[in-house]
């Protein structure tokens, strides 16, 4: 995708997420554009990889860097002990609007993430997102149980019920997304 | 070869950390011709015809990032540093696993730099074949011939792929596509080594570099920010349904190291401005990419091991001095501009408060049109990566509760991310261009970015249709 094309989505995915509910972390950000991607089919340019915290884009890491320095987004520091927020500038909006085209082909799918993901919290989104990993990466053809082993197996503090709803909701939004 | 067990028994003089010990394997390391070769890349490039301290090599920032490394190790593994939800991910001390895992750690930080190109990264993204960067040649050579031999000779033989993950870290092991994962505790030693906020390799750098060039931004109390690391949950983004679950371990500190911590960002990004994106030291980078591209076979670095460790930088310096006295040179122009001093001169930069949104490419439109105006030949162009945008670590208070660094900390939170861009031209047309500029810039700049935007959008749609 054409870098300021890309940008203008990323901006548009902040602001939807907070109109949303969203915390808009960095990692609110990274599961949503990583879940986008997958379900929605939106042809971002960054490579995710099983990290720490689920799937994790360094890529978009250093873009959110890059369009703080454009001042497209600026990062909102909050009251101990939580970490930051990302919002969007009158720049980033404007941005949106010049990219109509973009805007149009895949703004509809940007917003309906955001309005799925509304405001869910990190554990949540890491939950989801690992469990997207496993069933696309994993799971071609297991059952719910297999993959919540398999999830159970890369994220071991999370409990086999939460394992299980991930999946579940998961499996929904593979449903519902739209092409 | 005899297999030998690891004793500390050496010991180097370092101008930083005043001595450095090492043992046995970690000598074998060090004498093996990959590391040896780091003897001969300056740690910053050309950055010495600016800065004339700056001489020093890679091969003692390496012992260095080493030093460092054992003694984060050695400080956030100690028992009354593990609270309860880490405890269990830390191998216990005297066992085994607890030396081998230090062993590696250090052998990793020794082993991190050995895949530089002469002159570091100057000419990295030009003159390497595509896909290829120093990383990936420092992942060929820890496996490669003359370090296999150095795993094959001691014991406990260090696994090559646990060296490679801990070198790189998960940012390079990913950009690789490497069939490598990171379990919560490699994933914190990597963090040891490669930390945007608090590895040891920055704080080598920043200290070296600093002494070196005599910019006295870099310095900070490393030692209290050392005493202060601790593997801590991820400080939380949020209170909601989540509350209570704050995520993997991570490297973090105590509060009391927090002042030191902001030091150190704050010496990151002074150093950036005044060092390592220097517009003189930027432009030199070109010239010298100019000259490899002329001078090298194909314009290309060997990537294979035995042809990486041919090449230092004593043998390109050599060749530049060659070049710049021989108008039939290949490279004379560039190599003369480098020997001489006869270096481009900046003749536009981004403009902190107005080059933003969308006139971010105002200076890349700015180059574009002094191209077409005085021929590409006497134009160039230079950037350097964002910097600032202070690193979000988890930081334990006072009363044992986990916080975000930048909700603690006033000076990370006002911490400008920049980002610098600059023209080059030669000093005889630099007048000129600063003239013509003064009345045509605004109107280049507006245009590009119309058609830019324009561009950009229909693109996409175009693609997809």
């Amino acid at each position: 995708m054409n870098p300021m094309a890309q940008e203008a989505l990323v901006a548009r995915l902040a602001r939807t997420l907070r109109e949303n509910d969203s915390w808009t972390g960095e990692t609110h950000i990274q599961k949503a554009t990583y879940l986008l991607e997958v379900l929605a089919d939106v042809p971002f340019d960054f490579d995710f990889i099983l990290y720490k915290h689920g799937p994790f884009s360094f890529e978009l890491r250093d873009e959110l860097g890059n369009m703080q320095a454009d001042r497209y987004l600026s990062r909102e520091p909050q009251d101990p002990p939580y970490g930051p927020r990302f919002s969007v500038t009158e720049s980033g909006r404007q941005l949106e609007e010049r990219f109509a085209k973009t805007m149009a082909r895949y703004g509809s799918k940007v917003d309906w993430i955001a309005a799925q993901l509304r405001d869910k919290g990190v554990a949540s989104l890491e939950r989801l997102a690992t469990a997207l990993w496993v069933t696309t990466h994993e799971g071609d053809g297991l059952g719910l149980e297999e993959r919540v082993e398999l999830l159970r197996g890369i994220k071991r503090h999370v409990s086999e019920e939460n394992a299980a709803q991930a999946v579940r909701e998961i499996d929904e939004l593979l449903a519902s997304a739209p092409s | 070869m005899t297999a030998r067990v690891p004793g500390r028994s050496n010991e180097v003089r370092d101008p930083v950390h005043t001595f450095i010990d090492f043992n046995s394997l970690e000598r074998e390391v060090i004498d093996s011709l990959p590391f040896q070769r780091l003897r001969h890349v300056h740690q910053l490039a050309l950055s010495g015809q600016v800065y004339p301290g700056a001489s020093h090599k890679r091969f003692e920032h390496s012992l260095g990032v080493m030093h460092l490394a054992g003694r984060i190790f050695d400080v956030v593994t100690k028992e009354e540093k593990l609270s309860d939800e880490v405890r269990d991910l830390v191998p216990k001390r005297g066992e085994a696993e607890f030396s081998y895992w230090k062993t590696v750690l250090r052998v990793a930080a020794l082993c991190h730099d050995i895949g530089h190109l002469p002159f570091s990264h100057a000419g990295e993204e030009d003159l390497l074949p595509e896909d290829w960067d120093h990383e990936r040649i420092t992942l060929e050579l820890i496996g490669s011939g003359p370090m296999a031999e150095v795993w094959n000779s001691v014991r406990p033989s260090p696994v090559p792929d646990d060296v490679i993950k801990l070198a790189l870290g998960p940012k390079k092991v990913a950009s690789l596509k490497l069939d490598l994962s990171f379990d919560d505790w490699e994933g914190v030693l990597a963090e040891i080594i490669t930390s945007d906020a608090l590895g040891a390799d920055r704080i080598d750098y920043l200290l070296r570099d600093s002494l070196h060039t005599g910019v006295a931004y870099g310095r900070f109390d490393h030692n209290r920010l050392i005493q202060t690391m601790r593997i801590l949950p991820r400080s939380p983004e949020r209170d909601s349904e989540d509350g209570g679950d704050f995520g993997e371990p991570q490297l973090g500190i105590e509060r009391g190291g927090l002042e030191s911590a902001e030091a150190l960002l704050l010496a990151r990004y002074f150093m950036f401005a005044q060092v390592y994106y220097h517009p003189t030291r930027l432009i030199y980078d070109e010239h010298l990419k100019d000259f490899l591209r002329a001078w090298l076979p194909d314009g290309r670095f060997p990537v294979e091991p035995d042809g990486h460790l041919s090449y230092t930088d004593n043998e390109v310096w050599a060749a530049i001095t060659k070049a710049a006295e021989d108008a039939g040179a290949d490279g004379h122009d560039s190599a003369r501009r480098i020997a001489h001093r006869e270096h481009f001169r900046v003749v536009d930069e981004r403009q902190i408060a107005e080059d933003v949104g969308e006139r971010s490419i105002a200076v890349t439109a700015v180059f574009e049109a002094l191209r077409e105006r005085y021929g590409a030949e006497s134009v160039r162009f230079g950037r350097s990566p964002k910097r600032g945008e202070a690193p979000d670590f988890p930081v334990m208070q006072r009363d044992g509760k986990v916080a975000s660094s930048v909700s603690l900390s006033e000076v990370l939170r006002q911490l400008p991310v920049a980002r610098d861009e600059y023209v080059f031209m030669p000093a005889d047309l630099r007048e000129d261009a600063k003239k013509w500029l003064k009345t045509e810039r605004d109107n280049i700049v507006t245009a590009a970015a119309e058609r830019v935007e324009k561009e950009s959008d229909e693109e996409k749609e175009d693609g997809e249709s």
